[in-house]
C-alpha cells in the first residue's frame, strides 16, 4: 500500500514540477512605451506599462517589479515598486510600473547632476510565483548614461556700455549643452555683486532650450554705476517647472 | 542428482523471471524518461547549462540501483538496495537542486528559483520508501526466523 501510495505521489509530483517548468516559456511579459509625466509638486513619473500574457498551465502569483535607481556612489535617486496578485492561466493582465522622482530634491542635494555628465545605476528586480508555489525571481543590472541638463553653463565677459550719466548697461553671454532627455523652459535669475559683496544689478532671462541641443543668450543689467567694479560676483537661480536650483555662485573678473 | 537438477532449473527459472521483471523495469523507465525529456525538458535544458547530464546520471544510478534491487528480490540485499535508491534520491536532489534555491547567471541577468517546497516533498517521498525498506527488512528477517522456528 505505502508503494503504490509514494507511486501515485511521485507521479504527480514529476507531472506537476514538469508541466510547471515547461508553461514557464508560455507567460509572456511585454514592455510598453514608457511615459513621462509631470506632477503639481514638481515631481517626475515614469510610467511603464507590463502586459503579462498567462497561457501556460496554472496561474501567476505575487507578481512583482521593484526598480532602485542609484547613482555611482550606491545613493538611491528613485525607487519604485509594482505588483499583480495574481494573473490567472489563460488571462491578460497590463501592470504599470510607476516611478516617482523628484527633481528638484535630487539637484539641490548633487549640483553635479544639473551640469555634469555621468552614469546612473539601474537594478530592476521581477519576481513571480510559477503555479502561485515556486518563486521565481530574475534581477538585472544596467548603467544609464545621465546627460546634464546645463552642461558646460558660462557665463561670459561683461561688456558694460554707458547707458546714462548714473547707469551702465552690462550684458552677460550665456551658454550651456542641454545633455538631459527633457527640454527645460522655465526661466534664470542672475544677480550681479560687486567686489564689496553689494548687489550691484538684477536681470532674469527665459529660457527655453530643447533636448540634446545647445543653448546661446544673454543677461542684461542696468548697474549704478556707484556699484560697478572689475571684479565680484554672479549668483545664479534656475526655476523651471520640474525643479528650481540656486544659488549658482560665479564670480567675474 | 535429479533433484538438484530440478533445483538448478527451478533456480535457473526463477533468476531468468527476476532479469526479465528487472529488464522490463528498467526499459520502462527510461522510456517514461525519454518520453518527458524530448517534450518537455530539452526545451529547459537550453537555458540550464548542465541539466542534460544531472538528469542522466540520476536515470543511469536508479536504474541501475532499480536493476540489482530486482535482480537481489527474495534476499534482504534487495532491502539494502532500495534503502540505497531511498538515499540516493535524496542526496542526489539536494546536491542538484543545490538546497532547493537555484541561482542563474546569463550575462547580467540574474534567475533564482526557489524550489524548497518541491524539495521537501520529494524528501518526504523519499522518507516514505526508506522507512518502507527498513520495515520491510523488519519483515523479511522475521519471517525467516519464524519459517527457521517451525
Amino acid at each position: 500500500m505505502i508503494g503504490i501510495a509514494t507511486t501515485i505521489f511521485w507521479i504527480f509530483l514529476i507531472i506537476f514540477a514538469i508541466t510547471a517548468v515547461y508553461s514557464i516559456k508560455d507567460v509572456n511579459f511585454e514592455f510598453g512605451e514608457p511615459q513621462m509625466n509631470i506632477a503639481e509638486d514638481g515631481e517626475m513619473v515614469f510610467s511603464l506599462p507590463i502586459n503579462i500574457t498567462n497561457r501556460s498551465f496554472y496561474n501567476i502569483g505575487f507578481f512583482n517589479v521593484t526598480t532602485k535607481v542609484s547613482d555611482e556612489n550606491g545613493h538611491v535617486i528613485a525607487e519604485g515598486s509594482s505588483s499583480v496578485p495574481f494573473v490567472k492561466s489563460g488571462e491578460k493582465v497590463t501592470a504599470t510600473h510607476n516611478m516617482t522622482v523628484n527633481f528638484s530634491d535630487l539637484m539641490q542635494n548633487n549640483q553635479n547632476y544639473l551640469f555634469n555628465d555621468t552614469e546612473l545605476k539601474i537594478f530592476t528586480t521581477l519576481g513571480m510565483g510559477v503555479a502561485e508555489v515556486i518563486p521565481v525571481q530574475a534581477s538585472t543590472n544596467m548603467s544609464v548614461p545621465w546627460g546634464a541638463p546645463f552642461y558646460n553653463f558660462l557665463l561670459g565677459t561683461p561688456e558694460r556700455v554707458a547707458f546714462n550719466s548714473t547707469h551702465a548697461m552690462v550684458t552677460v553671454p550665456v551658454s550651456f549643452e542641454n545633455h538631459a532627455f527633457f527640454d527645460i523652459t522655465g526661466t534664470m535669475q542672475v544677480q550681479m555683486y560687486n567686489d564689496a559683496d553689494l548687489l550691484a544689478g538684477e536681470s532674469q532671462t527665459a529660457i527655453d532650450a530643447l533636448h540634446y541641443s545647445f543653448y546661446n543668450g544673454y543677461v542684461e543689467f542696468y548697474v549704478p554705476i556707484t556699484r560697478l567694479t572689475r571684479t565680484g560676483h554672479f549668483e545664479v537661480y534656475f526655476l523651471t517647472p520640474l525643479f528650481s536650483y540656486g544659488p549658482l555662485v560665479i564670480p567675474y573678473g | 542428482m535429479v533433484e538438484t537438477a530440478d533445483n538448478l532449473k527451478t533456480k535457473l527459472r526463477k533468476f531468468t523471471f527476476k532479469a526479465l521483471k528487472a529488464t522490463v523495469k528498467g526499459v520502462i523507465f527510461y522510456v517514461i524518461y525519454f518520453v518527458l525529456w524530448t517534450m518537455f525538458l530539452a526545451h529547459a535544458a537550453a537555458l540550464v547549462p548542465g541539466l542534460q547530464q544531472i538528469i542522466e546520471t540520476f536515470v543511469i544510478v536508479y536504474i541501475v540501483l532499480m536493476v540489482v534491487g530486482e535482480l537481489t528480490s527474495g534476499t534482504i540485499y534487495r532491502f539494502f538496495f532500495d534503502a540505497a535508491k531511498a538515499l540516493f534520491v535524496i542526496g542526489y536532489l539536494i546536491f542538484s537542486l543545490k538546497g532547493g534555491v537555484i541561482d542563474v547567471s546569463f550575462e547580467n541577468v540574474n534567475l533564482l528559483v526557489d524550489l524548497r517546497i518541491f524539495l521537501s516533498i520529494a524528501i518526504l517521498l523519499s522518507l516514505l520508501g526508506l522507512a518502507k525498506s527498513v520495515l520491510g527488512a523488519i519483515n523479511f528477517m522475521s519471517e525467516k526466523a519464524e519459517y527457521a522456528y517451525v
